[in-house]
This record gives C-alpha cells, structure tokens and sequence, in this order.
C-alpha cells in the first residue's frame, strides 16, 4: 500500500485537467447541439472517445491522476462549469439546463447519502423536491422573509416532512422500504392535487427570487451586453451543488461516513459493535430530504411555477436512476449522469413522439453492459492521498 | 492493436467533422422563418398532443407549398409531457430563440399557466390552441398570450342551460381532479344551479384511475338523471361502460374532452349511442374552411386523427403565418397584428381577440353521438325529435 | 344503506381484489425464485390484453365468430405469448443482472416497462387511444333489489379463483413446483441437487407473465376496454399487494391484493359517508396512508418471509 502510494503520488496532472476540459468541451458542444445530425454525431462521437480512452489506457491514467489531486479535480470541474456558463452567457436555455442539472445534482448527492452510504432507499425524491417548491411558494408570496433564508427553510420543512415517515423506514428494509417511499411519493401528487389550499392541479406562481434588493429575474446588463438572468440562479444552485458535495465528500472520509457504511453493509454487525442503526439512518435520511428541498426552493424560484404534475413518481425515477448511472456511493458520478439524464432527453426532442422509448432503451444498454454505474465507487480509502484502488 | 483503436479514433474526428459540416446546411430561396409548436407529444394525453401536431404542421406544409407565400416556414415542434416543469424548459427553449417568431402553444392548462411569464418575458407571441383555463388569458396581462379556443367558462354554461331546458333537474358529476376535470366541475356546478338543476353527488377521480364501480355504485343508489362527467377521452370510455356494467341507466354528458373519434370507438356503437358533448367554435365540419381542412389531412397520411382540437392549432397557426406574412418576420409585430384581430375567418368561425386576447366565441357547439359518430345536436334526430335521449 | 348495494360494492371489491391478487402472485414468485422486483409486470399485463385484442380482431377478421372458440384462442395466445415474453425478459434483462445491486434490476425493468408502453402506444394502430375489448362472455343479468348479478363477472370471478387455486397446486402439489419452492429457499443447494436453475427461473417467469396475460384478459372482459396505461398503475398496486402481505410468499399476495382493493373500496365509500367535507378523490390518499401504517405495524408483510432474519 504504503510503496503504491509514493509511487503515485509522482503521478503528473495534467491527465486530469485534459479529462475536464474534454468532458467541458464536450458538454459545451452537447448543450449548443441543435440539428439531429450534430446530437447524432455527439452521441456516436462519446462512444467512440469512450473506447478511444478505454483502449490507450487513458481512463485509468486519468483517475490515477484524479485519485492523486482531488482538490485540483473539484477545481477543476467547478472551473470547467463556470467556463460552460460564461461562453454561454446569453444562451438562456443552455443556462437553464446547466441550472437544472446542477439543482438535479445536489438533490441526488442528497439520494447519495440515503443510498449510498446508509443503503436507506428513497422512491420519494421528486415529493421532498416538490415540497421544498411548495414551501418556496408559499413563503415568498405571503412572508417578508429574506428569500435566501426561504430557501434554508423550504430544506427544514422538507426535512420535518420526512421524519413523519421515519418510524416506518427504521422499521423497514429493502423492497418493503422502497414500498413505503413510493407510497408516499403517490400520495403527496395525489394530495396536491385534491387539496385546493395550495393551488390545487394548477398550481401557484412563484415569485422570482431578490436577495439584497438584487432581482435574480432580471437580464444582466454590463455595458452593452445583456447577460442572461438565468446567471443569477446558475452561481447559486452551483454555490450551494458544490457546498454540498464538498459536505458529502467530507460526511463520506469522516467516521461518520465509515459507521453509515456499516450500516448499509451489515446492519447486524453494526449492531454488534455499537453503531447506533437508527441513527444514521434518521441522519442520512433527513439530511438527504433537506437537500432535496432546498433544491427544490431554488427550482422552483426559477421556473416561477409549480404544480403537482411536476412530481410524480415518474420524477423520482429520474432521480433515482441518475444515482444508479452515476455509481451508486459515488459523488464524481452524480454531474454526469445527471447531465446525461435530464440533457439527453432534450437533445432527442427531434424525433418527438419516438424520444422516450429511446430513452428507456438506452438506459437499459447503460444498466446491462455497466451494472456498477458510470463511474463505479471505489473500495474505502483510508489513506487519504493514496492513489491504489 | 494499437493501430486499430487509432484508426477508430480518427474515424469518429472525422464523423465529428462532417456532422458539423452538415449542421450548417444553408437555407434555400426563400427565406426560411421558424415557429414552433408546443403540445404533449408523449404520454397518456398524447393522442391531442399529436393531433395538434399535426394540424400545425399541415398548416405549415400548405403555406409552403402555396407559391404566393414569402418566406418558407419551418416547424419546430416541442414535446411538453403534460408536465409544467418540462413545459417551461421547452418554452425556454423556443422563446429564447431569436429566430422563431411565433408559437402555437399548449394542451394542459397547468403547463399553459406556468409558461405565460415566460413568453412574456422573451416577447414571443404565442396562440394557445388547446388550454381552457380562463386564467390562462385573464389571469394576466401579457400582450403576447393569445387563446383561439374558449374557456370552460362558456362551454359550462351552455351546456347546463342546454341540458336544463331538455328537462333534467337531477345530476351527478364526476370530475378528474386535474386542472381541467376540477375547472369544469367549478363552472358547470355554478351554472347548473343558476339554471334550476340539483346536484345529487360530486366525485373526483385521479386521471389514470380504471375501475369506477365504487363511485358509480354510489351514484346509483343517488338516482341521478344526468351524470356530468368533467374530462378526458379514455376516462370517459371506462366511465360509460362501467355505468353499463352495474346498470346504472342515466343520461351521459361530456365535456370538449371526450368529443373525439376515439371515444365512439372505444365504446363501440351502442354504448356510445345518445352520449352529449359541447365544445366552443362554429362546427368546422360544417363550414368550407372545415371540409379543406379534413380533406388535407387525409391527403397527407397522417398517422393519427386532428382530434377535437387539431382544428384550433390549424387555426392557430394560420392565423400566426398570416401576419408574420403581412409584418414579417418580427415578432413585435406579429404579436401587435395578432393583438389586433377582428373578426379573422377561420375554419372554427370568426376569431375576435378581446382585451385580453381571448378571442370572443359566440358559439357552443353541442354534439350527440348517433350511430358512432359524434353529430351536431340541431342535425342529429336527437335534435329533430326522432330519437329521445335518456329518460325523456 | 340496503343490501343489495353492499352486495354490490362486495362484489366490485372482490373483483378488483382478484385482479390485483393475481398481478401480486406474479411479483411474488419472481422474488421467490431471484429475489427481484421485475417492476414491468403491470406493462406485461396490459401487453398481454393488446396480444388478446390482437387475437380477436386477427379471428373476426378470418370470419371465426363463436364467442366460446373466440374466448380460448384469446387467452391461449395471450397466456402463451406473454409466458414466452416473461421467459425472454428473465433471459435477456434479469439474469444478467443478476449480480448487479438489486435496484439495478428495478430499475432496468421499470424502464423496460416504459419500452412496452410506449411500443403499444406508437406502434399498436392507434394505439394511444383506449380501445373497446370485445363482450365474449354472456351478458346475461338478474337485479336482485338494487343488485345488478351479471354472468360474466361471476364467470370472471370463478376464473380468476381458479387460476390462483391452479398456481397454489402447482406449486404446492407437483415436482414443478417443488424445483420452484428449493430454488426459492436456496438456489446454491437447489443447484446442488441437480435442479437445473436457470430452466426453473424462467418457468417461473413465464408462469408468472402468463397469470398477468390472464389477468389483463380478464380485466379486459370485465371493464370491456383498454388502452396503454394499465399496466403502470396495476404494476404499481401490484408490487404494493405483494409486499403488504409479504414477500415470497403466496397466500400474502392474495391477501394483499384483497387488501389493497378493501381499502380503496372503503376510502371511496366510507370516507365521504364519516367526513362529509372530504370529497372521494382522497381515496388514494387513504389507501396509501394505510398502506405506510400497516407497513409501519408490520415491517415485512402481514405474512412474513420466514428466512428474512440471517443472524
């Protein structure tokens, strides 16, 4: 371990920084592709880089590279992000996907949590996603309150939302656990909707978000170019993305990461050494609902609307399945799965009705030829800066 | 080995390359000018989705192959799910693309709803040809939100003055508890006993719900004469042959939303018999504009039926191509010359936009299915006395 | 409230209950034998209602017009063609993922459920319209008071007893469904005694896909129609049925079924006769308020899995 570990710790940078800019670039050209022919060339492009990287051995110099620099990694992609967002700058709906992915990410780092580390299943994301909207809705239409401190807030009332299903999750496990989240992801839609206090099926209008006498709504001008107001959102959602990874990066090195792990793993063993079940899993639950709903505040502030359609159970899929193509356990994996999975759909506007078939497809390929995601979780390092496996 | 990946990796530069070479295909004669359409092209209310769809595109394919028009149009059509989320993204996606003048936008209200700021906020003009939430057009004062089809507001109140006049007194009413089941189980109530009529039970069911005995057994030991029922097609399809299954014998009236081909059909012939629907616009089966209308769309073999509304995104869109031809191409413009409509010949009738662009419909049209097929009420024997609906 | 209505609202609920008990047998002997979730079972279903539909419309045309050959070639060639679908979804999709994290399974068949629905909804002719499903059983009916019996629920109801009362013998009382029960305890040791693993799985499957082709037949007789989203909801309550009763374990999943079509029945009627400021549509809301709550009380099923616990 220890001669692995001087030997890599030799290993250059700059496979890392050519990989970021790579996926940078790649996404630059992916969220500006309009014609079918250039998202097919995209698409065959990927593959066929992927293999590329495969054969030369580029991926593993790569993640060596990664494993050995990961301050310079998380730089790196937050770099390359600001980067994407600022050629972009007028590009409102290119802005609005980059928004949304971020969002997207943090309520799956969220998922991570649940999943990942305490293997406490939550079908229910896009509910704890919509009440955080709700509660932003609600709040910035009828209080003075600071909207930053609404956006706390909306994850406070999601989490307490959640803790009504504690007692059932503690008690569950698996399928069963998954039962109880489906059931109430259903139930939250269907309560929305029959309920006529919060909007009812048509929902409610969100005002747009103002920090600081600051309008987030409002175009950017700086001398004679308008930058786009979607700017505004997309230096928040990533300020409060890459807060929350670093939090998850850090809760997954601590011991608190290491006893959620047992927890996830061997539950009896846990017990045997002491580890409290119901804690981590009360924690890991909570914290991840939290996420979910402050997220779901900034989201909702964005697209100014909400409404119980936005939260099916068909939404939480989309959650979950972006955790399980990231790599379940797996941080880094969560931006590009949850790039490939809300950006992709859109790009295959062009064959319409066909588009989700398509989709449902493709994900299947993912599943079966890379069970463990795309970017698999690595065994626990307890060395920290060891670049081994 | 290495060499093969290598040729591998030169091919996909070399894909790359000639895909953005043919991104860049340049435009031909005329000049090309975009619109968009906006619908849910997947999903349970897809079949509307495609319907209007189409007749976007059928109006688009007309106008380009008419030799008097100026400039060759381009369809964009956008996919919205149902799904206000996905609608703002899609919404986005057109209005902030400078060169799309226009858009013909929308089925769900909900998804209406959530858009209107953005289309203001981008300044596109839009028409929405499907959406009957009357805050849709009344719930602001956006100039470039514009609505050929009427709100459920009228529809309801024909309909319960229509149905109280035939006699009925007693109703029972389900509803979907979306938007649109919800809204017209607000207006039509509110008419309903305006005009004299009694509402015995409401029930709200979810849209994908399959099995109604429960309510039905329900409305069976209230004796209704009418069941009102506020929603879609495949909703209404189960209801109907659900109320057979358990006998109970009660006049059926629909709202817009069943008033398609595929309703008929999926209760067959007889169940479907005597059924009711009203929906807003002059028949267009029976104007000249309606009988071109059918006959193109028959001509271009489209997959799928107009469906009740494919005749308002015709409308629609024609309405848009008309004035980006006399304005051109600006959407400043498009959207004053919109604004200004009076009195438009279209195939659903005269189009007049009130101060809030919501164009004035004088007429209700009331439907009855008579030997499978969905016939003007003053048409059908229903309506001259011939044959007698329900209980009467 | 008279009787003949209760009889009536007992006899949708059995129906509806029968339903649901047999989509939930089918999750529950898939998580028997591999212990995953094939999420796509409801889209199966509603597959195997177009695969009937398809079959009448193929013999009306040919001009075969006795309702009774009609009705066995229907659910022949729906029973056949879904067991031979579920044997091909085990094969190609759950197998290999057989050692991947169990929500990988679930998610690739939720996503296989998508790839059904939306085949039948674009490729079916029109296929996104609901579409009638022909009257094959007798129709004939007696109104007792104000209870309408009709001959084809009861036929339907006597059906869907016999097909449960079919599957719980085969698995209980033949040496089929003894391979199925030792590759369900144990598939290492079922492998062991010469139990060849992979033909009893996808037995299982395709026994378990053929119960919701006739399950989805006999929804299609009994509502007289169908359309492409069936299959999304009945996976759902389905998969519900099966893991209130318990998972793995047969006698669960009927009662779950039973259960779950209770508790809607309930909420629907009882709710709006306690509260009468709560309108009907909270039904759902009850039935899965419930449902959390029973969850709650009892952690795995109300029958549970004997070797859940492996200290």
């Amino acid at each position: 371990m220890s001669m692995q570990n001087s030997n890599s710790s030799a290993a250059p940078s700059w496979p890392l920084l050519t990989g970021v800019s790579v996926v940078g670039v790649y996404a630059h050209f992916l969220l500006h592709a309009e014609s079918q022919i250039a998202v097919l060339g995209l698409a065959v492009g990927a593959i066929l880089l992927l293999i590329a990287f495969s054969r030369f051995g580029w991926t593993a110099r790569v993640a060596t590279s990664a494993a050995t620099y990961p301050k310079l990694l998380g730089a790196g992609a937050v770099a390359a992000v600001v980067l994407v967002a600022a050629v972009s700058y007028e590009m409102h709906f290119a802005l609005l996907m980059l928004t949304t992915v971020l969002l997207y990410s943090t309520v799956c780092l969220g998922l991570n949590i649940q999943f990942g580390y305490s293997g406490v299943v939550n079908f229910a994301g896009a509910a704890f996603f919509g009440i955080g909207s709700y509660t932003a809705a609600v709040l910035a239409s009828h209080s003075p309150l600071p909207h930053l401190l609404i956006v706390a807030l909306a994850g406070l009332v999601a989490a307490l939302l959640g803790s009504l299903l504690i007692l059932p999750v503690l008690r569950t496990r698996g399928h069963y656990a998954a039962l109880i989240t489906i059931a109430f992801g259903i139930l939250f839609k269907t309560f929305l909707e029959v309920n006529d206090a919060l909007g009812g099926p048509q929902g409610l209008k969100i005002p747009g978000m103002e920090i600081l006498g600051w309008k987030f709504n409002d175009n950017i001008a700086i001398g004679d170019h308008e930058l786009s107001f979607y700017l505004n959102y997309l230096v928040l959602s990533l300020a409060l993305c890459a807060v929350t990874f670093v939090l998850v990066r850090r809760l997954e090195r601590s011991w608190m990461g290491l006893s959620m792990d047992v927890v996830r793993l061997d539950e009896t063993a846990a017990a045997t050494f002491g580890v409290d079940i119901a804690r981590w899993k009360i924690t890991a639950f909570t914290l991840g609902n939290g996420l979910a709903g402050m997220a779901g505040a900034i989201y909702g502030m964005m697209t100014g609307f909400v409404a119980p359609n936005n939260f099916t159970f068909g939404d939480s899929l989309i959650l979950v399945s972006i955790v399980i193509l990231g790599g379940i356990g797996n941080p880094w994996g969560i931006l590009p799965a949850a790039a490939i999975v809300l950006i992709l759909p859109e790009k295959l506007q062009f064959i319409q009705e066909y588009r989700f078939l398509l989709y449902a497809l493709l994900v299947i390929l993912i599943l079966l030829f890379r069970p463990d995601g795309l970017l698999p979780r690595k065994i626990r390092n307890y060395f920290p800066g060891d670049a081994g496996r | 080995m290495q060499r093969r990946s290598f040729a591998r990796f030169t091919l996909a530069t070399a894909a790359l390359v000639v895909a953005g070479a043919f991104a860049a295909t340049p435009a031909s004669a005329r000049d090309t000018v975009k619109i968009a359409f906006i619908g849910p092209l997947t999903g349970g209310v897809s079949v509307n989705g495609i319907g209007g769809r189409n007749s976007t595109d059928l109006a688009v394919r007309l106008r380009n192959a008419d030799p008097k028009s100026k400039y060759r149009y381009e369809l964009v059509s956008l996919d919205d799910e149902c799904k206000p989320n996905v609608g703002v993204q899609v919404a986005t996606k057109a209005a902030s693309d400078n060169s799309i003048i226009a858009g013909v936008t929308h089925y769900c209200s909900a998804v209406a709803m959530g858009t209107v700021d953005v289309y203001h906020k981008f300044g596109m003009p839009v028409i929405v040809w499907g959406a009957v939430l009357p805050e849709i057009t009344y719930g602001n004062n956006h100039k470039e939100i514009h609505r050929v089809n009427g709100t459920m507001v009228n529809q309801n109140e024909v309909a319960a003055k229509f149905m109280t006049s035939q006699g009925y007194r007693k109703w029972a009413i389900i509803h979907d508890t979306t938007d649109y089941g919800k809204g017209h189980n607000k207006y039509f109530s509110e008419y309903l006993t305006k005009s004299g009529g009694q509402i015995l039970g409401t029930f709200g069911v979810t849209a994908d719900q399959q099995d109604f005995t429960s309510e039905l057994t329900k409305i069976k030991e209230l004796k209704p004469e009418v069941i009102f029922f506020g929603g879609l097609t495949p909703l209404g399809v189960r209801i109907r042959t659900q109320m057979d299954k358990l006998g109970v014998k009660a006049q059926f009236e629909g709202t817009s939303g069943i008033k398609s081909d595929a309703f008929a059909e999926g209760l067959g012939k007889d169940l479907a018999e005597g059924s009711l629907s009203f929906i807003e616009g002059a028949p267009w089966e029976k104007l000249p504009g309606g009988l071109v209308f059918t006959g193109k769309y028959a001509q271009q073999k489209y997959a799928e039926a107009p469906e009740a509304y494919g005749p308002f995104a015709f409308a629609a869109a024609n309405m848009i191509l008309d004035a980006i031809e006399k304005v051109g191409p600006n959407r400043k413009k498009v959207r004053d010359e919109l604004n200004n409509a009076k009195n438009v010949d279209t195939i659903i009738g005269k189009v007049t936009f009130d101060d809030h662009r919501q164009n004035i419909v004088p007429l209700i049209t009331k439907y009855v299915v008579q030997d499978g097929k969905w016939v003007v009420w003053e048409d059908s024997e229903y309506g001259k006395g011939k044959r007698k609906l329900m209980g009467r | 409230m008279d009787l003949g209505l209760l009889g009536q609202y007992l006899l949708n609920g059995l129906m509806l209950g029968m339903i649901y008990a047999m989509v939930a047998v089918g999750f529950t002997l898939f998580f028997g034998v591999l212990d995953v979730i094939k999420f796509s079972h409801g889209d199966v279903l509603m597959v195997g209602t177009f695969a009937g539909l398809a079959t009448y419309l193929g013999l009306e045309s040919v001009g075969i017009d006795s309702p009774w050959l009609q009705l066995l070639l229907v659910v022949l060639v729906s029973v056949s063609a879904m067991a031979v679908l579920g044997a091909l979804i085990a094969k190609f999709l759950i197998l290999p993922l057989k050692d991947a994290p169990p929500l990988n399974t679930l998610l690739a068949t939720l996503m296989l459920g998508s790839v059904l629905r939306e085949s039948v909804r674009l490729f079916y002719p029109n296929g996104s319209n609901p579409k009638p499903f022909p009257r094959l059983l007798p129709t004939d009916e007696w109104s007792l008071g104000t209870l309408t019996l009709r001959v084809d629920n009861l036929i339907l109801l006597a059906a869907g007893v016999a097909a449960i009362v079919g599957v719980h013998l085969l698995i209980t009382r033949t040496k089929l469904g003894l391979a199925i029960r030792a590759v369900a305890q144990d598939g290492e040791t079922a492998r062991i005694m010469g139990i060849n693993f992979e033909w009893i799985v996808l037995l299982t499957f395709g026994l378990g896909s053929g119960l919701a082709a006739l399950a989805g037949v006999m929804n299609g007789l009994y509502y007289n129609e169908t359309n492409f989203g069936i299959g999304l909801l009945l996976g759902v309550i389905g998969f519900s049925a099966a893991i209130l009763g318990g998972l793995g374990n047969v006698y669960g999943a009927i009662l779950g079924g039973f259960i779950f079509a209770g508790l809607q029945t309930l909420g629907s009627v009882a709710l709006p006769a306690v509260l009468p400021s709560v309108p009907s549509a909270y039904k759902d809301v009850f039935a899965f308020t419930a449902v959390i709550v029973i969850m709650a009380w009892k952690p795995t099923g109300l029958i549970a899995e004997k070797s859940s616990e492996r200290v």
